[in-house]
C-alpha cells in the first residue's frame, strides 16, 4: 500500500500539474474484472510478448524469447520510479544483435502494481517494443536504458486504460551515435504521468522522447520530460501534441540542457495543444538550460483551437461537423505518430486515435 | 432553383445583406459583379451557412428546401458548392483523403453507397487530368504550399468530383494565369452547363465571362442587388466602373 507522505507533492515545481488524487483513487480502487482478452491487447506481428496481469508476469500469455524476468529494484531519484520494484523484466542484447517487435502488455484490474524494466543494448544492437496499457488501477513503471556505440531503440507506448492512472518513469543514456526513439499515445481514460531523463553521453547521440496525450471528461494526463546534452554533436527532438476536451488537463514539460562543451547540439521542442473546449486546459512549459555557445535550439510552444475555417471549408464539401472535427484533430496529431517507424505499430497507434476521436468528440 | 428573398444578414452585428433578391433557375449562369466589401463573398458564406454570417430576415428557398435552415454539410449533400475566394489550407489531411471523406459523406446523406478507394481515386484522377492539375498534388495536403492559381484549379477539380447541382463562384478566376483561366473556364461549363444544373459567377472582370457566358448579370452595391442585365451589362461595366448610373 502507498502512504501519502511517499507521493511527491504539488508543491515541488515538477508535480505541480500532477494529479497524485487520481493516482491515489485508482491504487485504492477494489480490483474488477474488465473481460479485457489478453491476447486482443497484441498486436498481430511476429516477437516476443510478454504480459503482465497486476504487475505479475503471465507466462500463460508470453513468449518472452530473450527477455528474462527477474525482480529488482531500481536506484533512481525519482519518487515513483523508485516505488517501481518487484517483479520486472530485462532485455540485454550482445554487440550487433537485433531483436524487434517485442510486445509488453500491462493489465490492471485496479489497485497498484509497479514493475521495473531494463534494457541494455551493446555496441549496434538494435531493438524495439511496444507497450500497451490496458484495465484500470495504478501502473507504475520505470524503464532504465542504455546503449553502447550505434545501438538502436525504437519503443512505442500506449496508454488505452479506460480509467486508472499510469505513470512512467523512462531513464536513458545515450552513447556515441547511439538512438534512441520513444512515442507516447495517451488514448484511454485514465491519469496520467510520464517522465523522462535522457542523457546524451556519446558524442553523435540522437534521443527522441515525444508523443500524442488526449484527453476528455475531467482526465488529466501529463509528460514532464529532460534532455540532456553532455557530449558534442548531439540531436535530441521532444515533439508532444496535446488534445483536451470538455473540461479535462493536458500538460506538457520539455526541458532541454546543453552542458558546457557540448557544442554543436542540435535540440528540438515541439510543443502544441489544441482545446476542443472552453473548459479544457493545456499547459505548456518548455525550458532551454545552455551552457555551451555553438548550439542549435528551435522551441516552440503555442495552445490553439481548430482552425474554424478548415471547418467550415470541410463542412462546406458535405462533411458533419463531428467528424470534420475528428479530422482536423487527427491531422494535429499525425505528426507525433507518425515517428514510429514501424508500419504495423503505427497503423495500430493511429486506429487507437480513431477510436478516442470517435468517442471523445 | 435557387429563390433568395429580401435576404438580410450581419457579422459581429454589423448588416452587410441588406434586402437581398435573386432568382437562378436550372441551365441559368448568372454573374455576380461589384465593388469590393459590396457583400458578395458574404452572400456565398450566408448561402454556404458559415458560422457568424447571420441570417436576420427573408428567406432562401434552394431545390425546394428552406437553405438557412440546414446545417452546411446538408446543403452540400443537397448540391450547393462554394467556390471559395480564397481556398482554405488543411495541414495532415491531403486532398485525396478529403475528397473522399467530402464526397463519401454527401453520398451517404443521399443515402447511395459511398465509392470505394479504387473507385474514387479513378474519378479523381480524371478531373485533376481535365483540369490540367497535376496528379501528384492529389496526395499533397488540401491547399498547402499551393500558389493561388492551383489553388483555384483545386477548387474546381473539387467541383467536379463533387458534381454540385448549384455552384457559388467566388472569384474563382483572380489569381488565374491565362492558361489556367482557360482551363478553369472550360471546367466550369463542362462541370456545370447542363439544364439541370445552375452557376452563380462572382467576378471583378469580363475576361472569364468571354468562357463563361453569362445569361445575367447582376450588379451587387451595399448588400442589394441594384441591377440586373443581360452579358452586356458585364462589357458595360468594365469600360464605366460601377459609379455609373443606370
Ligand atoms: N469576419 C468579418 N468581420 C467583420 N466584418 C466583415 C467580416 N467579413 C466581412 N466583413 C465586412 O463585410 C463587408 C462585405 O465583405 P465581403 O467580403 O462580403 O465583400 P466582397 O463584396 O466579397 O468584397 P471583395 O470584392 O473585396 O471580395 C465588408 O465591409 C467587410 O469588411
Ligand atoms: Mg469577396
Amino acid at each position: 500500500m502507498i502512504s501519502t507522505h511517499q507521493l511527491p507533492t504539488p508543491r515541488l515545481e515538477e508535480w505541480r500539474w500532477a494529479d497524485m488524487g487520481a493516482l491515489r483513487a485508482a491504487a485504492d480502487a477494489e480490483p474488477r474484472d474488465f473481460g479485457i482478452k489478453p491476447a486482443d491487447l497484441f498486436l498481430d506481428m511476429e516477437g516476443p510478448r510478454l504480459l503482465f496481469v497486476d504487475g505479475m508476469f503471465e507466462p500463460a500469455h508470453s513468449r518472452p524469447g530473450p527477455v528474462t524476468i527477474a525482480r529488482f529494484a531500481p536506484e533512481t531519484p525519482h519518487p515513483l520510479g523508485s516505488m517501481a520494484e518487484g517483479e520486472g523484466w530485462a532485455l540485454t542484447l550482445d554487440t550487433g544483435a537485433a531483436v524487434t517487435g517485442i510486445q509488453i502488455v500491462h493489465l490492471g484490474s485496479g489497485g497498484e502494481s509497479h514493475v521495473p524494466a531494463r534494457i541494455m543494448l551493446a555496441e549496434d544492437a538494435v531493438a524495439s517494443v511496444v507497450e500497451t496499457y490496458a484495465g484500470s488501477g495504478w501502473a507504475n513503471r520505470i524503464t532504465q536504458m542504455t546503449l553502447a556505440h550505434g545501438a538502436r531503440l525504437m519503443r512505442s507506448v500506449r496508454l488505452l486504460q479506460p480509467d486508472g492512472f499510469v505513470s512512467i518513469r523512462d531513464e536513458a543514456e545515450i552513447g556515441e551515435a547511439a538512438s534512441l526513439v520513444s512515442v507516447f499515445l495517451g488514448a484511454g481514460g485514465m491519469g496520467s504521468r510520464i517522465d523522462g531523463a535522457l542523457t546524451l553521453i556519446g558524442k553523435g547521440g540522437f534521443a527522441e522522447m515525444g508523443g500524442a496525450l488526449l484527453t476528455s471528461g475531467t482526465q488529466k494526463q501529463e509528460a514532464a520530460v529532460s534532455v540532456r546534452h553532455e557530449a558534442i554533436e548531439g540531436t535530441s527532438r521532444q515533439l508532444w501534441r496535446a488534445v483536451a476536451a470538455n473540461r479535462s488537463v493536458v500538460s506538457l514539460a520539455a526541458r532541454v540542457e546543453v552542458a558546457r562543451g557540448a557544442q554543436q547540439t542540435d535540440g528540438g521542442q515541439s510543443l502544441r495543444g489544441l482545446l476542443l473546449d472552453r473548459g479544457a486546459t493545456v499547459n505548456l512549459k518548455p525550458e532551454l538550460e545552455i551552457f555551451a555557445d555553438d548550439v542549435k535550439c528551435a522551441h516552440g510552444a503555442t495552445v490553439g483551437e481548430l482552425d474554424r475555417g478548415a471547418l467550415f471549408y470541410l463542412q462546406s464539401r458535405g462533411v458533419p461537423e463531428a467528424r470534420a472535427k475528428a479530422l482536423l484533430t487527427r491531422a494535429f496529431v499525425a505528426d507525433a505518430v507518425s515517428r514510429i517507424g514501424e508500419e504495423a505499430v503505427r497503423a495500430a497507434f493511429e486506429a487507437d486515435a480513431e477510436r478516442w476521436l470517435e468517442k471523445g468528440l | 432553383m435557387l429563390d433568395i428573398q429580401d435576404l438580410r444578414a450581419e457579422i459581429a452585428g454589423k448588416e452587410i445583406l441588406k434586402g437581398l433578391s435573386l432568382r437562378v433557375n436550372a441551365g441559368e449562369v448568372h454573374a455576380i459583379m461589384g465593388p469590393n466589401g459590396a457583400g458578395k463573398s458574404t452572400l456565398g458564406y450566408v448561402l454556404g451557412g458559415r458560422p457568424g454570417y447571420t441570417p436576420t430576415g427573408g428567406s432562401v428557398t434552394f431545390a425546394g428546401a428552406d437553405l438557412l435552415e440546414m446545417d452546411p454539410h446538408a446543403r452540400a449533400a443537397a448540391g450547393l458548392f462554394l467556390g471559395f475566394q480564397y481556398p482554405v489550407e488543411i495541414p495532415g489531411i491531403s486532398n485525396v483523403q478529403f475528397l473522399r471523406e467530402a464526397l463519401n459523406s454527401q453520398r451517404r446523406a443521399r443515402g447511395e453507397a459511398p465509392l470505394s478507394g479504387g473507385e474514387f481515386l479513378k474519378l479523381a484522377r480524371a478531373q485533376a487530368d481535365a483540369l490540367g492539375m497535376d496528379q501528384e498534388m492529389l496526395k499533397r495536403p488540401v491547399n498547402v504550399g499551393f500558389s493561388g492559381g492551383e489553388k483555384k484549379r483545386n477548387e474546381m477539380v473539387q467541383m467536379g468530383i463533387l458534381g454540385p447541382k448549384l455552384a457559388i463562384l467566388d472569384e474563382t478566376d483572380s489569381g488565374l494565369d491565362i492558361d489556367a483561366l482557360k482551363a478553369v473556364g472550360e471546367g466550369i461549363n463542362r462541370i456545370m452547363r447542363a439544364p439541370d444544373k445552375a452557376v452563380l459567377l462572382i467576378t471583378h472582370y469580363q475576361r472569364l465571362l468571354d468562357y463563361v457566358q453569362p445569361d445575367f448579370v447582376h450588379v451587387l452595391d451595399a448588400g442589394r442587388i441594384t441591377r440586373t442585365g443581360g452579358p452586356e451589362l458585364a462589357h458595360q461595366l468594365e469600360r464605366e466602373g460601377y459609379g455609373v448610373a443606370a
